[in-house]
């Protein structure tokens, strides 16, 4: 069954066991790919982990003058091909989130792409695996409803991907607040 | 033929997945070389060059199901570092001892002769006991044992002890006064998300045990509550129901005050209390005095909070008592764990699944390694130097005559004391980092570099290998196989994933080797193997408390473990304690403890007006030989620093990144500042994985408690002095 990446912002705890684990998967070249911030360091110890959402209609693919970035059949946008980026960097700026990355050396783009050499073949990706607090989830999209109507706020408002920061994406997140909504046991 | 299925259970958590192959690769299953959590992982080993070369996730462990933090994934970067120690190593001129210069290489033959004629000729000038073993455990049961035993058979020593002293050992003191066993978990960790209400104090768990984290999120996702007693708003902290921000050294205090207001509300299980325990009303008078307002008045946490906190523990169906080095890292650490255990006695809130009693084991093998005979008074199983039925059970798995057995040593930071004053005058350290890690560091230095002799058995040059006259080159975690018991008290299988590289030894061999060169290979020669360490151990263990007999490698394999006691082969091991209400001590009843509070040894006052507490980061482990190493965790976290609260840093008109000097009446360092409102107004924070001028050791004080040696490390006072900005690179 397919699933996704999905993330649970309220969960992080900075430990960025995500960013280690990053650099190990199969031709990630030992350089992580995402981020984590500390959303108020002077104030207290809040960090979100900022992933490519990787989008159905990426920004980053549509800017690219050379078509290097490509989208495999899973969804997943994938990093530039080593073959066709010309480091102009424009995804970089395209994409909302400022996620891919850049390598000086090589002249060369390098972004998540969602662990395809494990996702492919239905393994979670590494960062999703390691992720001790559970803020990275792989679900189902059944699994993804389930929390949708666990934590469907009054506000509607803390609900997963919605409204969607930029167009539809296939990763999904959930803003901090999923305490809200939990009725207490006793 | 069908398997029978005995692995332990499943949860919620657990995902059959399939590993990611490569070509040319095998996966090793093991576990994490660091914290107690003891995190499954597969270490991927390329079958060309038959080296580790990276990690991949073990889905199938129940514990941690493939959960790791950024030291575990790392953690395989150790085996093939170019920090490795391949050779032996001596150094001739001891005026250098406490740098890293002078040291020579050497083949194993020429470092053991010396060892030999060193420890000889010492023992024969001052006697037995002019020599010591400072051990860790960082390492597998078997090592443990083993060193025990090398200690009082090889060298026939009685000065032995460990690092646990500086981490469990305050866990231990209470677990055996309120319960009469120490086993650092009443219940498996699979219970935990399942509870109703955890109640945590003093774990920095989001840092030191993240593994952890999803089961206690999980808690409050299910609508329990988590109640968080710690100075730091920490990760954890930050959402808890109630924060308990108790000044640093006051945790008594709070949990008599808990007590007191548990009892007025009428949580009290009187069977319970009645039936399987003793001291409930001498400590009822005792907490009386403990209203909200008094204990707010020592503790600096509001009343409403200390009384909200009680109304939870005791409404809850189920709940949890937690706790880790913030509560045991006192003079009166053992006093806090029998108190803060006071509070699951009282309301009979133990003895049950999803109930229970828990510390969060610091070292990968804290559990195991104190239970059989590193420490300065303990046999293997958990028997006593001072019971003489003990020491024959234990002699005749030896083959010493009774009389041969030493007398109990003293505790680890006593040792250190006993260097200073030339008792004992040469040491064999292993898997420990005192030089880093004990209090006080001007003393320490200096007691290390009074020895007439040092060997130090390390994979890494650490700051204490500085001071050795020979070094040793031991192996990682990855090139040796045993047993480890983690903070569950589950018994797991370390495997062997490497040979060991260039000239390296686990230690376990270089014991039996140097015992031979001391002419008592007669008690060590029949090891060769870790198995044949593991099969002798097991009968060591056997009848003590801490029964690990029945705990195989193969039933470890096939169970996923095996929680002692296990008594026999027949015997699947117990994951939950206390299930028949029996407790260990001799009436079969628990200890209520009447515990009077105590302020912390050293109380701020004018000269030295702030709180200096210590602790960890989740890059980091312990006194950081192995983790500041690693790129990926240095680059996180390169040094210390201390945590200050905006308005104590206005006051001493100090900014954000600024360096600034700390000190104490013990000593000084310089340390960046970081600003952060998640401390308390009087305290500052610093980390302890520093080394050199960076430690914060050499502030900490030397306060022990009575009962477990535990140091003071948590609480001392401290003074902040402005510096002149550092100049920007
Ligand atoms: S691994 Fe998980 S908890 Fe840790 S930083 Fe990444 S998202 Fe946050
Ligand atoms: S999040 Fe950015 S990098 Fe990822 S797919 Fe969307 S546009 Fe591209
Ligand atoms: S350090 Fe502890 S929590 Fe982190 S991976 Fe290792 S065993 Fe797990």
């Amino acid at each position: 069954m397919k699933k996704r990446l999905y993330l649970e912002l309220e969960n992080c705890i900075g430990c960025r066991s995500c960013l280690a684990a990053c650099t190990q998967c199969g031709g990630h070249e030992q350089r992580n790919r995402n981020y984590v911030y500390d959303v108020n360091p002077l104030v207290n110890r809040q960090t979100m982990p900022l992933m490519c959402l990787h989008c159905v209609n990426p920004a980053c693919a549509r800017s690219c003058p050379a078509q290097a970035i490509q989208i495999h059949e899973t969804g997943a946008v994938l990093s530039a091909l080593v073959e066709k980026c010309i480091g102009c960097q424009n995804c970089t700026i395209a994409c909302p989130y400022g996620i891919p990355k850049f390598d000086t050396e090589q002249n060369l783009m390098y972004k998540c792409d969602l662990c395809i050499d494990r996702t492919k073949d239905g393994i979670p990706p590494m960062c999703e695996s390691v992720c001790p607090s559970n803020t990275l989830q792989w679900l189902t999209d059944e699994e993804i409803e389930a929390k949708n109507q666990q934590f469907n706020l009054d506000n509607g408002k803390w609900v997963t991907s919605m409204p969607y920061l930029e167009g539809e994406t296939n990763v999904r997140v959930n803003l901090p607040g999923i305490l809200q909504g939990v009725t207490k046991l006793f | 033929m069908q398997e029978v299925n005995t692995k332990a259970p499943r949860d919620q958590f657990f995902k059959e997945i399939e590993n990611v192959r490569h070509p040319n690769e095998t996966l090793v299953k093991t576990h994490c070389s660091y914290c107690g959590m003891q995190c499954g992982m597969n270490l991927r080993v390329n079958t060309k060059t038959n080296q580790i070369i990276g990690v991949e996730p073990r889905y199938d462990w129940p514990v941690t199901v493939g959960k790791m933090c950024p030291k575990g994934v790392t953690a395989y970067q150790q085996t093939n570092h170019p920090d490795r120690i391949l050779k032996p190593l001596i150094r001739d001129d001891a005026s250098l001892k406490g740098t890293q210069k002078g040291f020579r290489e050497a083949t194993w033959e020429e470092a053991y002769d010396l060892i030999a004629k060193k420890f000889t000729e010492l023992q024969q000038q001052y006697g037995k006991d002019a020599l010591s073993v400072f051990s860790g455990v960082s390492m597998t049961n078997e090592k443990c044992y083993l060193t025990g035993k090398f200690a009082r058979v090889a060298l026939g020593t009685r000065y032995i002890d460990y690092n646990g002293r500086f981490c469990m050992s305050s866990a231990a003191g209470g677990f055996l006064r309120s319960f009469g066993v120490d086993r650092g978990s009443t219940l498996p960790w699979t219970d935990i998300h399942e509870t109703d209400c955890l109640f945590i104090a003093g774990s920095n768990t989001a840092e030191c045990h993240p593994t952890s984290m999803f089961r206690v999120w999980h808690v409050q996702e299910r609508g329990g509550y988590l109640i968080v007693a710690d100075p730091r708003e920490t990760p954890i902290a930050r959402r808890a129901d109630v924060h308990l921000d108790l000044r640093p050294g006051t945790d008594l205090a709070l949990a008599n005050g808990i007590l007191n207001l548990l009892i007025q509300a009428g949580y009290v299980d009187e069977d319970f209390v009645g039936n399987h325990t003793n001291g409930f009303e001498e400590t009822k008078e005792l907490v009386k005095q403990f209203t909200p307002e008094y204990t707010s008045q020592i503790t600096g946490v509001a009343p409403e909070k200390i009384i909200r906190a009680a109304e939870i523990y005791g409404k809850a169906p189920n709940a949890v008592v937690m706790f880790a080095r913030g509560v045991e890292q006192q003079h009166k650490g053992v006093d806090n764990v029998s108190a803060y255990t006071n509070m699951a006695l009282v309301t009979g809130k133990i003895g049950r699944p999803k109930s229970g009693v828990a510390t969060f084991t610091g070292q990968g093998n804290g559990q195991g390694g104190r239970e059989h005979g590193q420490k300065s008074d303990l046999l293997p199983g958990y028997r006593k130097l001072t019971n003489p039925e003990h020491v024959r059970e234990v002699c005749q798995v030896w083959g010493i005559p009774p009389e041969e057995m030493p007398q109990p040593g003293v505790s680890a930071y006593e040792m250190f004391e006993l260097m200073e004053q030339k008792t004992i005058r040469g040491l064999y350290l292993l898997c420990s980092n005192p030089a880093v890690s004990a209090p006080n560091q001007n003393f320490i230095r200096r007691a290390l570099k009074n020895l007439d002799f040092m060997v130090c058995a390390d994979f890494y040059l650490s700051e204490s290998a500085e001071f050795a006259d020979v070094i040793l080159p031991s192996v990682t975690w990855s090139e040796d196989e045993g047993t480890v018991t983690n903070l569950e008290g589950r018994i797991i299988k370390i495997n062997k994933a490497q040979e060991p590289l260039g000239e390296s030894k686990p230690d376990w061999q270089i014991q039996v080797e140097l015992a031979e060169r001391l002419g008592r290979g007669k008690y060590f020669s029949h090891l060769q193997t870790a198995r044949d360490v593991a099969d002798e151990f097991r009968l060591a263990s056997k009848g003590g408390y801490a029964d690990y007999y029945g705990a195989t490698w193969d039933k470890i394999d096939k169970q996923d473990g095996v929680f002692w006691p296990c008594k026999d082969e027949a015997d699947p091991g117990t994951p939950h304690m206390f299930l028949d209400k029996k407790f260990y001590h001799p009436d079969g009843k628990a200890k209520i403890c009447a515990l009077p509070y105590r302020p912390p040894a050293e109380e701020p006052d004018e000269e030295y007006p702030l709180r200096l507490t210590t602790g960890r980061v989740v890059y980091h482990y312990l006194s950081g030989n192995q983790t500041r190493r690693i790129q990926f965790l240095r680059d996180m976290c390169p040094e210390a620093y201390v945590e200050v609260h905006p308005e104590t840093a206005a006051k001493y008109q100090i900014e954000h990144e600024e360096v600034v000097r700390l000190y104490t009446r013990r000593g000084e360092a310089e340390y960046k500042v970081k600003i952060t409102e998640a401390i308390r107004k009087d305290t500052v924070f610093v980390p302890y994985h520093f080394g050199h001028d960076q430690s914060i050791n050499l502030l900490t004080i030397d306060a022990l408690d009575p009962m477990s040696r535990m140091p003071e490390f948590k609480a001392c006072a401290a003074q902040i002095e402005k510096r002149e900005k550092r100049a920007v690179q």
